[in-house]
């Protein structure tokens, strides 16, 4: 393995760790307004942002029984759909966890401009 | 409803548990998967009508059904906590020479050893304890694993303990030139003996003598049990010898294990040696009990050094596959 290939292989892993706090935010960010799996993958997409579709899903299961989110099959279409949105317990946690984010990303604000200063 | 599907669902919940949520993962996974492929059918023939090779192709992109399975089991507790995973080798390996140590007795005194209810080791011989080992060894990772499984699934910090006289998983380093040097002589005069006890077993039949005038030597032992137990002790020091000049190149723990385990087994068929009309000269009967127990102290004594020097070889080996695997 060349040296570039390991320093892709480690971002990837490191993109990995980094998405599974991110995609917390990110779903219950989306879930104001109530929908299902496969159209949050696709909206997802359109925000630029690719996301494995077998972590999606049991994500929203562990949101939901933490009581996060909550579902409700809808059996009215021609398929059966699965609709998810945020609860009120769920805005608490995301409003915590965007407060959590926003002063990571000043302190690496912070930190990236000392950089350019040194 | 397709097939394939089907038995890609059916593949997921092979690896699932509890049935209620097993089916709704499933239906989840489901509808996900027809929703997929019944969008990339749109604008094709089949217009929204979902094909098996669009299905085909949504199942690929939804991954493995194992990986699938394990992104929904809960990793949050494993099976045993990371920071009890050095005991599981620390606490198997002190059961487990516990356990030889209780076979080495078994197998010297010829009796059964019961500790209601948690040891019974029935009387031995050298093969059977030789096979009884391994599965003692299974027994004990076994119960250890058990142990630590419902530590920690109690999720308690439990402190477990473990005594000081660990040895530093960094004290094996390749040999020095000095330590070579050492080594290579300690091979020489190791292979100067094996040699000479090879010269005196092919031209006498028996190692073992009561003088050493070797124009007149008289053996010790009976022709058979002489033989017998001369071509044993060869064996002992040809294992030692060959183990030393391995370790001139390599001082890898394997080499030492080896060496006991056959260093052992050795033993082991030395004690099989039926001890009446074993000796050539004439003793006195009342001095024969004492020369029996004697040598089976003596063979004990050896049995256990050799057992400790297994059990902290192991130890490090397996402390040094563990810091590797970290």
């Amino acid at each position: 393995m060349t040296e570039k290939e390991r320093t892709e292989q480690d971002i990837g892993s490191l993109e990995t760790e980094m998405n599974r706090g991110f995609l917390h935010i990110l779903v219950l960010a989306l879930l104001e307004k109530d929908t299902y799996g496969y159209a949050m993958v696709k909206h997802m997409e359109t925000l630029g942002y690719t996301v494995e579709e077998n972590t999606l899903y049991p994500l929203l299961r562990r949101l939901e029984k933490n009581g996060w989110i909550s579902s409700k099959w809808d059996l009215s279409e021609d398929r059966p759909r699965k609709f998810y949105g945020i609860t009120a317990q769920g805005r608490s946690l995301r409003a915590a966890l965007l407060d959590v984010w926003k002063n990571q990303n000043r302190v690496l604000d912070q930190v990236t401009k000392e950089i350019r200063h040194v | 409803m397709s097939d394939k599907l089907e038995s890609y669902l059916e593949e997921i919940s092979h690896f699932l548990s509890g049935k209620d949520e097993r089916e709704e993962i499933l239906a989840d996974i489901r509808a996900h998967i027809l929703e997929k492929s019944a969008a990339s059918a749109e604008g094709a023939a089949t217009a929204g009508t979902p094909d098996d090779a669009a299905i085909e192709r949504a199942i690929a992109a939804f991954g493995p059904a194992r990986r699938v399975a394990e992104r929904y089991l809960d990793q949050s507790r494993p099976i045993i906590a990371p920071a009890y995973k050095r005991f599981l080798f620390r606490y198997t390996t002190l059961l487990f020479a516990f356990h030889v140590l209780l076979t080495v007795f078994g197998v010297i005194f010829k009796k059964d050893f019961v500790l209601f209810p948690f040891v019974f080791m029935p009387r031995l011989g050298v093969i059977e304890a030789l096979m009884y080992l391994p599965t003692a060894f299974l027994t004990d990772l076994g119960i250890v694993t058990l142990v630590l499984y419902i530590i920690t699934q109690s999720g308690k910090d439990i402190r477990l303990p473990w005594p000081k006289f660990a040895v530093d998983i960094n004290e094996v380093k390749p040999p020095v030139l000095a330590e070579r040097i050492f080594i290579g002589i300690a091979a020489f005069i190791m292979l100067g003996i094996t040699d000479f006890l090879v010269y005196l077993f092919i031209k006498h039949g028996s190692v073992f003598f009561v003088n050493l005038d070797l124009k007149n030597l008289k053996p010790l032992f009976m022709p058979a049990a002489g033989q017998r137990l001369s071509l044993i002790l060869i064996a002992m020091f040809a294992t030692s010898t060959m183990a030393l000049f391995i370790k001139i190149i390599t001082k890898s723990r394997w080499v030492d294990i080896i060496s006991d385990v056959v260093s052992l087994g050795l033993i082991g068929l030395v004690l099989t040696q039926p001890f009446e009309n074993l000796f050539a000269v004439h003793i006195e009967e009342r001095l024969i009990p004492k020369i029996r127990y004697g040598i089976k102290f003596l063979l004990l004594f050896i049995a256990v050094m050799i057992t400790i020097d297994l059990i902290k070889n192991i130890v490090i080996l397996s402390r040094r596959k563990l810091a590797q695997t970290r």
